[in-house]
C-alpha cells in the first residue's frame, strides 16, 4: 500500500521525489496529522499537535516536511488518494463481471469517504476545506487523476478511451452521492449500487459503443466469460486482472 | 418593500464584483444601495454574514431562471438537456464575478453554493420529471429516481466538464443522449435525426 502511495506522490505539480530514508516517518507524519483533523480540524491543528501525535521532534517533522503545515496537508491529500486508490483497485480488480466492478468500486468509494475519520470532521466543521477540492478546476484535476488510476482497471471490458470516460463517469456518481447524499439511494448498500449501476449505468455504456442503435440492452459481450461477442479486436480479457492494470490501459 | 431588499441585494452583488465577498462590508453595500446601515440590518439581520450567503442565492437562484428561460420551448427530453447542459456551461465560464471569487476566495463562496445546488438539484429533477413521464421511460425505471440522477449528473457536468468539450454541441449531443439517457428513456432518438 505504501508502495503505491509513494508512485502516486509522483503526480505533477505535487511532492517532489525524496529520499527512501524519510518515508517511514512521512507515513507516521501523515498518519498522526490524520489523528489531529479528524479530532479538532484544519485550522487548529499545528505542527508541534502533529509532532506530539506521531512521537517524534518538531525539528524532525520539518525536515522531512520542509515546508511545514502546508506540505503536510498536501501529503496527506496525495496518501489519503492513494490508499483511496489502491483499495479501489484491490477492489476492481478482485471482480470479474463488469457490473462487480462497477459496483463494487462505488461501494468501496462511497464508504470509505462518508466514513473516513478526518474527511467527515472536516466537511462538519470546516466544509469549505473539502469543498475547494471538489469544485470547478479542482474537481476536473480530481476527476482526471480518479480516471488515469481507475480508467485502466476497466480494460478488459473496454478501450482505454472508453475505459477513461466510464471511469470519469463513475467517479462524478461517487461524488454527487458523497456531496449531496440521497434520502433514497444509499450506495453504501451494494444491492442499491447494483440497482443504480444496472439502471443508469450499463445502458450507457451500451449506448457508448453503439451510439446509433437503440438495441436493448445485453451484457454479455462486456462479461469477462464471453469477450468474443464485444466489438471484435478490441476487448480481450488479461490473463489477470492486476497484471492489465499495472501495465496501464495502452497495449 | 420588497424593492428595498432586492435593492439591498443587487448593491451588495455590485460591490462584490468590484472587490470580492472578502472586502465587501455592510457600510460598502448600504452606501451603493442609498439606504442606512440601519435599514441593511432590519432586512439582514444577521448582518454581513446574510447578506453575502443571500447575495450568493440571489445570484445562483437568477442563473437557474435564466437556464429555465433557455430550456423553455425545447420540444424534446434531449433537446432541454443539451441546451441547458450548453447554455449552463457557457454561463459559468463567462461569469466574471464568479470565476474571480472562485480564484480569490472559494472558502467563502463553496459552502453556500453546495447547499444551494441541494435546492437547485431538486428544481432541476421537478423540471425533467414531466420531460421524462412524456419520453417515456426504459423498463423498471422509477421516474422520480432517474429524475434525481440526471439532475446530479447535469450539476457535475456543469461545475466540472472533466474530459468532455461542452463548447462542443456534437459533445453535449453525445453526452445527454450515450452517458446520461441511455439507461433512462425508452430510446434516445439518434443524434441528428429523429425517432421513427
Amino acid at each position: 500500500m505504501s508502495d503505491r502511495a509513494v508512485r502516486l506522490q509522483a503526480v505533477p505539480g505535487r511532492a517532489e521525489a525524496r529520499s527512501d530514508r524519510t518515508a517511514p516517518q512521512r507515513v507516521r507524519i501523515v498518519d498522526a496529522t490524520l489523528d489531529c483533523l479528524a479530532r479538532q480540524g484544519m485550522a487548529k491543528t499545528t505542527v508541534d499537535d502533529v509532532a506530539r501525535r506521531a512521537g517524534i521532534s518538531r525539528a524532525t517533522v520539518y525536515r522531512v516536511f520542509p515546508g511545514g503545515k502546508v506540505e503536510i496537508l498536501d501529503a496527506v491529500v496525495d496518501t489519503e488518494m492513494a490508499r483511496l486508490f489502491s483499495a479501489l483497485g484491490a477492489r476492481m480488480g478482485a471482480a470479474d463481471d463488469l457490473a462487480d466492478v462497477l459496483v463494487g468500486a462505488i461501494v468501496e468509494a462511497v464508504t470509505r469517504v462518508t466514513t473516513h475519520p478526518a474527511l467527515t470532521f472536516l466537511v462538519e466543521h470546516e466544509p469549505s476545506v473539502v469543498l475547494r477540492h471538489l469544485a470547478f478546476d479542482e474537481s476536473n484535476r480530481l476527476l482526471a487523476t480518479a480516471t488515469r488510476f481507475l480508467g485502466p482497471f476497466l480494460a478488459r471490458w473496454m478501450d482505454p478511451e472508453e475505459s477513461a470516460r466510464v471511469a470519469e463517469w463513475s467517479t462524478r456518481i461517487v461524488l454527487s452521492y458523497c456531496i449531496s447524499p440521497s434520502d433514497e439511494i444509499d450506495l453504501t448498500d451494494p444491492r442499491q449500487a447494483r440497482h443504480l449501476v444496472e439502471t443508469f449505468v450499463l445502458p450507457g455504456i451500451r449506448a457508448l459503443r453503439e451510439p446509433d442503435t437503440t438495441a436493448p440492452i445485453d451484457l454479455a459481450p462486456f462479461t469477462a466469460d464471453r469477450p468474443a461477442a464485444a466489438r471484435s479486436g478490441t476487448v480481450r480479457p488479461a490473463a489477470t486482472p492486476t497484471a492489465r492494470a499495472s501495465k496501464g490501459a495502452h497495449r | 418593500m420588497a424593492d428595498t431588499r432586492q435593492r439591498i441585494i443587487e448593491a451588495t452583488y455590485a460591490c462584490v464584483a468590484r472587490w470580492g465577498l472578502a472586502k465587501t462590508t455592510v457600510e460598502d453595500a448600504a452606501r451603493q444601495a442609498g439606504v442606512s446601515r440601519a435599514t441593511v440590518y432590519r432586512y439582514f439581520p444577521g448582518g454581513r454574514e446574510e447578506l453575502l450567503h443571500d447575495v450568493v442565492s440571489w445570484e445562483f437562484v437568477a442563473f437557474f431562471l435564466r437556464l429555465y428561460e433557455e430550456v423553455q420551448g425545447a420540444a424534446s427530453l434531449e433537446a432541454v438537456m443539451e441546451r441547458g447542459i450548453a447554455f449552463a456551461h457557457r454561463s459559468i465560464a463567462e461569469h466574471e464575478v464568479l470565476q474571480r471569487v472562485m480564484q480569490t476566495e472559494p472558502e467563502t463562496l463553496l459552502p453556500t453554493l453546495t447547499l444551494e445546488s441541494n435546492r437547485i438539484r431538486e428544481a432541476i429533477a421537478e423540471f425533467l420529471l414531466p420531460y421524462l413521464l412524456e419520453h417515456g421511460l426504459a423498463e423498471g425505471v422509477d421516474p422520480r429516481q432517474a429524475a434525481d440522477f440526471l439532475a446530479r449528473m447535469v450539476l457535475s457536468y456543469m461545475a466540472s466538464p472533466g474530459r468532455w468539450d461542452l463548447d462542443d454541441a456534437g459533445q453535449v449531443s453525445r453526452l445527454v443522449r450515450e452517458e446520461l439517457l441511455a439507461g433512462v428513456v425508452v430510446g434516445p432518438e439518434p443524434r441528428g435525426g429523429s425517432r421513427t
